[in-house]
């Protein structure tokens, strides 16, 4: 006669048994992870040396609290602000046409020799000296350029920009 | 290319299929255009907008504009363009991009996706938040307005596919939304937790709870972190490109943390199939996906939300053997040695036919086929029988003696399709609720007609065209005489009964008695109605019947069957598209139960135990002797342990001790075995009886195949590993044999299938790779893999290939004295499974329906002075139950209805009898009477208010978007460019 019963005695494992099972599982993952391991370990004791173990413990342990400052702090307007002026300025960058602009660039550092040569002159140019300077070749070059470059300047970009609002 | 037209898109000129959207031809020649509402199994919503394209130079939806040979397309240039923009932005309206930190970017958010698709970098009209905040009442999802976009997907899923009709938009309101019945809490509302919405919601607004915090790395960050971060990432932004790339490594960088594994759910014989997502042990959702081939995107409340009891504390984790009146927790190696040791001691003193199997039909196939395998070849006996036994196997019997398949004709898309259902002792939209959802939409869409023949006025009756109640057990009788008054009237299909059928004449003469006046009589029911049947089959193209444990488990169930597909046969509905009977099998591998051979009389593939050739060929395979004489069917085996023949047991997941008719007796049986061994996932009723109880894994953590009631083979996979130290059946199955010699080495369930496949013609091409993911095959199946989606287009599997005529009698139903006068009806609801074992561990389903209770009606709850919370006791001569009082109008009269989901001093089979259907041992369930006393007048009701029953559900065809149109600040996107109006319409 086996009547209905509900009672279950668990296997009891004890303490020290426990112990014994996790030291052996801990045991065979040190040894199949040797190589890794010992290098990690190198890193970390790296970390220690300069102090960077501190800091990620105090990181990791106030994790949320941490990441509410930060958070809140980037969300004040100049640091949101900030953040913005990168990204644009990363997507502008993207945008400069560098082949075309090289003749050019090598246009201004030719410009900025010259004033390192001779910008300490106290030599003053009146008005005369201007409209003589026109004739020069080198600088109505200059000014063709710098005429042309206003120009395009000056077109419609509001269908080319990122940030309209 | 025929059935083809020619179209000029973006000035190139394309075949492209006839009868298709601009939308379907733009994705055919691989263009995209954005189509957020779009949802390939919901088709065109119109909602979005954002699908604008130009067509003969006016713009138009392209998800519901059809193409004509000629029409000129054009959906890249600028004012198209422009105009997809507006309608972008209206979303963008309604929902806050937050990717990185959302649950739902996972690669599939229709929003994220088609933002980046338009590379749209900016809104026009910023977002800003509805007046609601979130509802997360229900259990298991939570509905956002925020995130809302209005798309509607939802309401089209509620209303028209699982036609549960809780969900609308309101779209009155200054801000609409999507509202639950008439705007009640989630939690109050007719919603059946069905998770059509959650599945089908194109973002996160409508989003399973188990997401929520844990999907993404940012996603479990605290509220107050989280909202500022959101703010930051909003005003950071200078544009969504470099958001949504960030979010995109986030969300591949998920798939390294979950886990997407197929499986096929175990809460019914309708065989749907899902991905579900684990991370460790824990399950995030249940996606189903549109290529399920049973279910598509539906699911109920336990396929989509009911897996927590994979987790349970309550898990046997360990093998317990009895000592004395406690079980002590064992190591596999000493409790496979016992269970060798007694199995050989009971063989060798009482022969192998002391010993018995019972195999469930929640297992798979290949441990149906290895339960009877180790019956057979290593025991030597044929006592092998499945639960199947207490639900359908009278129906497979019927259709045995006349179209020689026991299985169903077609398939759910042949129910889907019929233009009348016949729905007989079913309640079909709490049993197979993803199969009713086809009847329900059909019947609200298409104009399907629904016949419902049943004593309680469930789902599917209150939706029928016609509803009939008949006398209890008295289905053959209006049956029969339909069938006679369609011969007599000449309606029978003449071609079809001379061609394809035999015993007609002797057929004709078995009906003479159902005259209308006799069945009416009989039944109860008018005969005015009866011929209204009649008309109905006469008028309908295709008819196909329904039936299930209202049928099958009485007296003459088998009989009842069989008229059943009597009637068929006489109006020609077998062979075609749209027809055919259809017994829907209770459980997820009923049919795979019997067909992998766990009967008492039959082999694998319903090869009969007793002809030699069919041994001899199993003989030879197994390399053992085997038994000759058809075993023990379950009933049986209750009689043969008390009478003291049948002294040891093993039985896997089942828990007959609750489920098997007259519990009393069985429990006695029980208490009278030598040896009896449990394998299960819990510590059941009938565990408590064994001597061993082995830990066994449920299906998310193993593979193997179930078969479908449509007779379709689907694999599951493995998504967790087996918890504690429980094991998948078959290896415990095998260990077992091992240990007594067998010598067996499947390493693989696949080994299991290929050998069985060898060996059972039926299933000849049956392979784990043809049903790789979610491919399927229904059998029979050829050895070239070709499978049979309809059955008997061309033949009867007879000799002759002609179907029979089976003439049947009426069996009266058992007969009760006087003093118990209430009828006790009894089956299932929708939210629980069975007995209960693994749906009273959600706690969500626990909140909605606690315990189960007894129906009754507002008459007797007059007369008796019921109401809701009595609690009563009822007694038949078998036992008695004490249970709490429901007054509803689904019951009438003395007919009451008890739910079987208890395994305490509510369960049902407390009440039930011995007595079986005479052909097959089924046991009658529903042949009970008893009587009541009242041990309390006032309780609580035991079905609290936040149950669906309670709802108030809103029927509408899909989303009524017109409502949308009709808005004062709506404006056709398309009308906005042509007119190049400045300001943007707001609405939605």
């Amino acid at each position: 006669m086996a009547k209905a019963i509900k009672q279950i005695r668990r296997i009891e494992v004890t303490e020290e048994e426990k112990r014994a099972n996790d030291l052996r599982e801990i045991e065979d993952a040190l040894l199949e992870n040797k190589d890794a391991l010992l290098e990690t370990l190198q890193v970390v004791g790296g970390m220690k040396e300069r102090g960077i173990l501190s800091l990620l413990n105090g990181l990791f342990g106030e994790g949320d609290r941490v990441l509410k400052v930060l958070v809140d702090l980037l969300n004040q307007p100049e640091n949101t602000a900030a953040l913005k002026n990168m990204l644009l300025l990363v997507g502008t960058m993207g945008n400069i046409n560098v082949k075309e602009l090289e003749p050019l660039l090598l246009k201004i550092n030719s410009g900025i020799e010259n004033v390192a040569e001779h910008g300490e002159d106290t030599k003053k140019t009146g008005y005369l000296d201007l409209l003589r300077t026109l004739k020069d070749p080198e600088v109505n070059r200059s000014l063709t350029i710098l005429i042309t470059f206003l120009k395009g300047m000056g077109k419609d970009t509001e269908n080319e920009g990122q940030l309209k609002d | 290319m025929q059935g083809s037209i020619q179209v000029v898109i973006n000035g190139k000129s394309v075949a492209v299929s006839k009868e298709q959207s601009v939308l379907q031809a733009l994705n055919e020649q691989n263009l995209d255009l954005p189509s957020v509402c779009y949802h390939p199994s919901l088709g065109a919503i119109e909602t979005c907008d954002t699908c604008m394209v130009e067509v003969n130079g006016e713009i138009v939806r392209g998800c519901s504009t059809t193409l004509s040979n000629g029409d000129n397309i054009n959906s890249t240039a600028s004012h198209v363009k422009q105009a997809q923009d507006i309608a972008m932005d209206r979303i963008l309206y309604n929902h806050e991009l937050y990717c990185t930190v959302c649950d739902y970017n996972n690669g599939t958010c229709e929003v994220h996706n088609t933002v980046k698709e338009m590379k749209k970098n900016h809104q026009s009209i910023p977002f800003e938040a509805k007046p609601e905040s979130v509802d997360n009442s229900n259990p298991w999802y939570r509905y956002d307005p925020d995130q809302c976009i209005l798309c509607g997907r939802c309401v089209e899923a509620c209303q028209d596919v699982q036609v549960t009709e809780t969900l609308t938009i309101d779209w009155e309101r200054e801000r609409p939304r999507v509202i639950w019945d008439n705007d009640v809490d989630i939690n109050e509302s007719s919603c059946v937790s069905c998770g059509h919405c959650s599945t089908v919601c194109p973002c996160n607004a409508m989003m399973e709870k188990g997401m929520e915090g844990e999907t993404g790395f940012l996603t479990g960050i605290q509220q107050d972190t989280l909202r500022p971060m959101i703010e930051l990432t909003k005003n950071v932004e200078t544009g969504y490109d470099s958001i949504l790339a960030i979010s995109d490594m986030e969300s591949a960088m998920r798939e390294n943390e979950i886990k997407k594994t197929k499986t096929v759910c175990t809460y019914c014989g309708v065989g749907c199939s899902f991905d579900v997502w684990t991370k460790g042990r824990d399950i995030l959702k249940v996606e189903p996906q549109v290529e399920a081939p049973a279910n598509g995107i539906s699911t109920c409340v336990k396929g989509k939300f009911g897996w927590d009891y994979v987790n349970s504390e309550e898990r046997l984790t360990k093998p317990l053997i009895r000592e004395g009146d406690t079980f002590r927790e064992a190591e596999w190696d000493e409790a496979l040695k016992l269970i060798s040791s007694k199995f050989t001691e009971v063989k060798e003193d009482h022969g192998a036919n002391a010993l018995s199997f019972i195999s469930s039909s929640k297992c798979t196939n290949e441990e149906s086929y290895l339960m009877q395998k180790l019956g057979r070849s290593i025991i030597g006996t044929n006592n092998i029988d499945n639960c199947s036994r207490y639900c359908q196997t009278p129906a497979t019997v019927g259709l045995f003696r006349t179209v020689g398949h026991g299985g169903d004709a077609g398939s759910i898309k042949d129910i889907e399709m019929s233009e009348l259902v016949i729905v007989i002792g079913s309640n079909t939209s709490e049993s197979h609720p993803v199969l009713s959802t086809r009847v329900k939409s059909s019947h609200k869409l298409h104009g399907q007609k629904l016949i419902v023949s049943d004593l309680r006025k469930h789902e599917m009756a209150e939706r029928s065209d016609l509803f009939i109640r008949p006398s209890s057990g008295t289905d053959l009788i209006w049956l029969s005489a339909v069938t006679k008054y369609i011969i007599d009237q000449g309606w029978a299909d003449e071609a079809f009964l001379k061609y394809r059928v035999n015993g007609l004449d002797d057929y004709i003469a078995s009906l003479d008695q159902y005259t209308m006046s006799y069945a009416s009589e009989v039944t109860g029911i008018d005969e005015a109605e009866l011929i209204r049947i009649a008309e109905m089959i006469h008028e309908a193209k295709t008819t196909v019947a329904l039936w299930a444990m209202g049928v099958t488990q009485h007296s003459g169930g088998a009989d009842t069957s069989t008229a059943i597909s009597n009637l068929l046969l006489v109006t020609g509905n077998y062979g075609k598209p749209g027809t055919g009977a259809y017994p829907l099998r209770g459980h997820n591998n009923v049919q795979g139960a019997s067909d992998f051979g766990s009967m008492p009389d039959k082999m694998p593939g319903y090869e009969n135990v007793m002809d030699e050739k069919v041994r001899d060929k199993y003989e030879k395979a197994w390399g053992t002797p085997l038994p000759q004489e058809p075993g023990l069917n379950n009933h049986e085996m209750v009689e043969h342990i008390h009478e003291g023949k049948l002294k040891a047991m093993y039985l896997k997941g089942e828990d007959m001790g609750i489920v098997d008719s007259n519990m009393n007796h069985v429990h006695k049986a029980f208490e009278k075995l030598d040896f009896f061994v449990v394998q299960d996932l819990f510590l059941t009723k009938t565990a408590e009886f064994a001597d061993v109880v082995l830990p066994a894994s449920p299906s998310l953590e193993k593979e193997g195949t179930f078969t479908n009631t449509e007779r379709r083979f689907q694999r599951l996979y493995q998504a967790l590993e087996p918890l504690g130290d429980s094991k998948p059946d078959w290896q415990i199955i095998m260990e077992i044999a091992n240990e007594m010699g067998a010598g067996w080495d499947y390493s693989h369930p696949s080994e299991i299938m290929a050998e069985a496949v060898q060996l059972a013609d039926m299933f000849a091409g049956v392979s784990y790779d043809r049903l790789e993911g979610y491919n399927s095959q229904q059998w029979p199946v050829a050895a070239d893999g070709t499978d049979s989606p309809l059955l008997f287009e061309d033949e009867f599997p007879f000799p002759d290939g002609k179907a029979r005529l089976f003439p049947v009698e009426w069996t009266q139903p058992l007969q009760y004295d006087d003093e118990y006068d209430l009828h006790i009806n009894n089956g299932r609801l929708l939210e629980h499974f069975h007995e209960g074992n693994m749906t009273y561990k959600n706690k969500g389903i626990k909140s909605k329906t606690p315990s189960t209770f007894v129906e009754v009606s507002p008459e007797l709850a007059d007369e008796r002075g019921l109401t809701d919370g009595t609690l009563v006791r009822l007694t038949s001569p078998y036992g008695a139950v004490k249970i709490k009082c429901l007054v509803t109008d689904r019951v009438q009269g003395k007919e009451v209805y008890i739910p079987l989901n208890d395994t305490d001093d509510a369960a049902v089979n407390l009440l039930t009898s011995s007595r079986a259907d005479k052909d097959t041992d089924t046991p009658v369930y529903k042949e009970v009477k008893a009587k009541m006393e009242i041990l309390k007048d006032r309780g609580t009701s035991p079905l609290p208010k936040v149950n669906h029953r309670y709802g108030n559900p809103q029927p509408q065809k899909g989303v009524m978007v017109e409502r949308k149109w009709a808005r004062k600040d709506y404006i056709f996107p398309g009308d906005m460019v042509t007119k190049e109006a400045n300001s943007y319409g707001k609405s939605h």
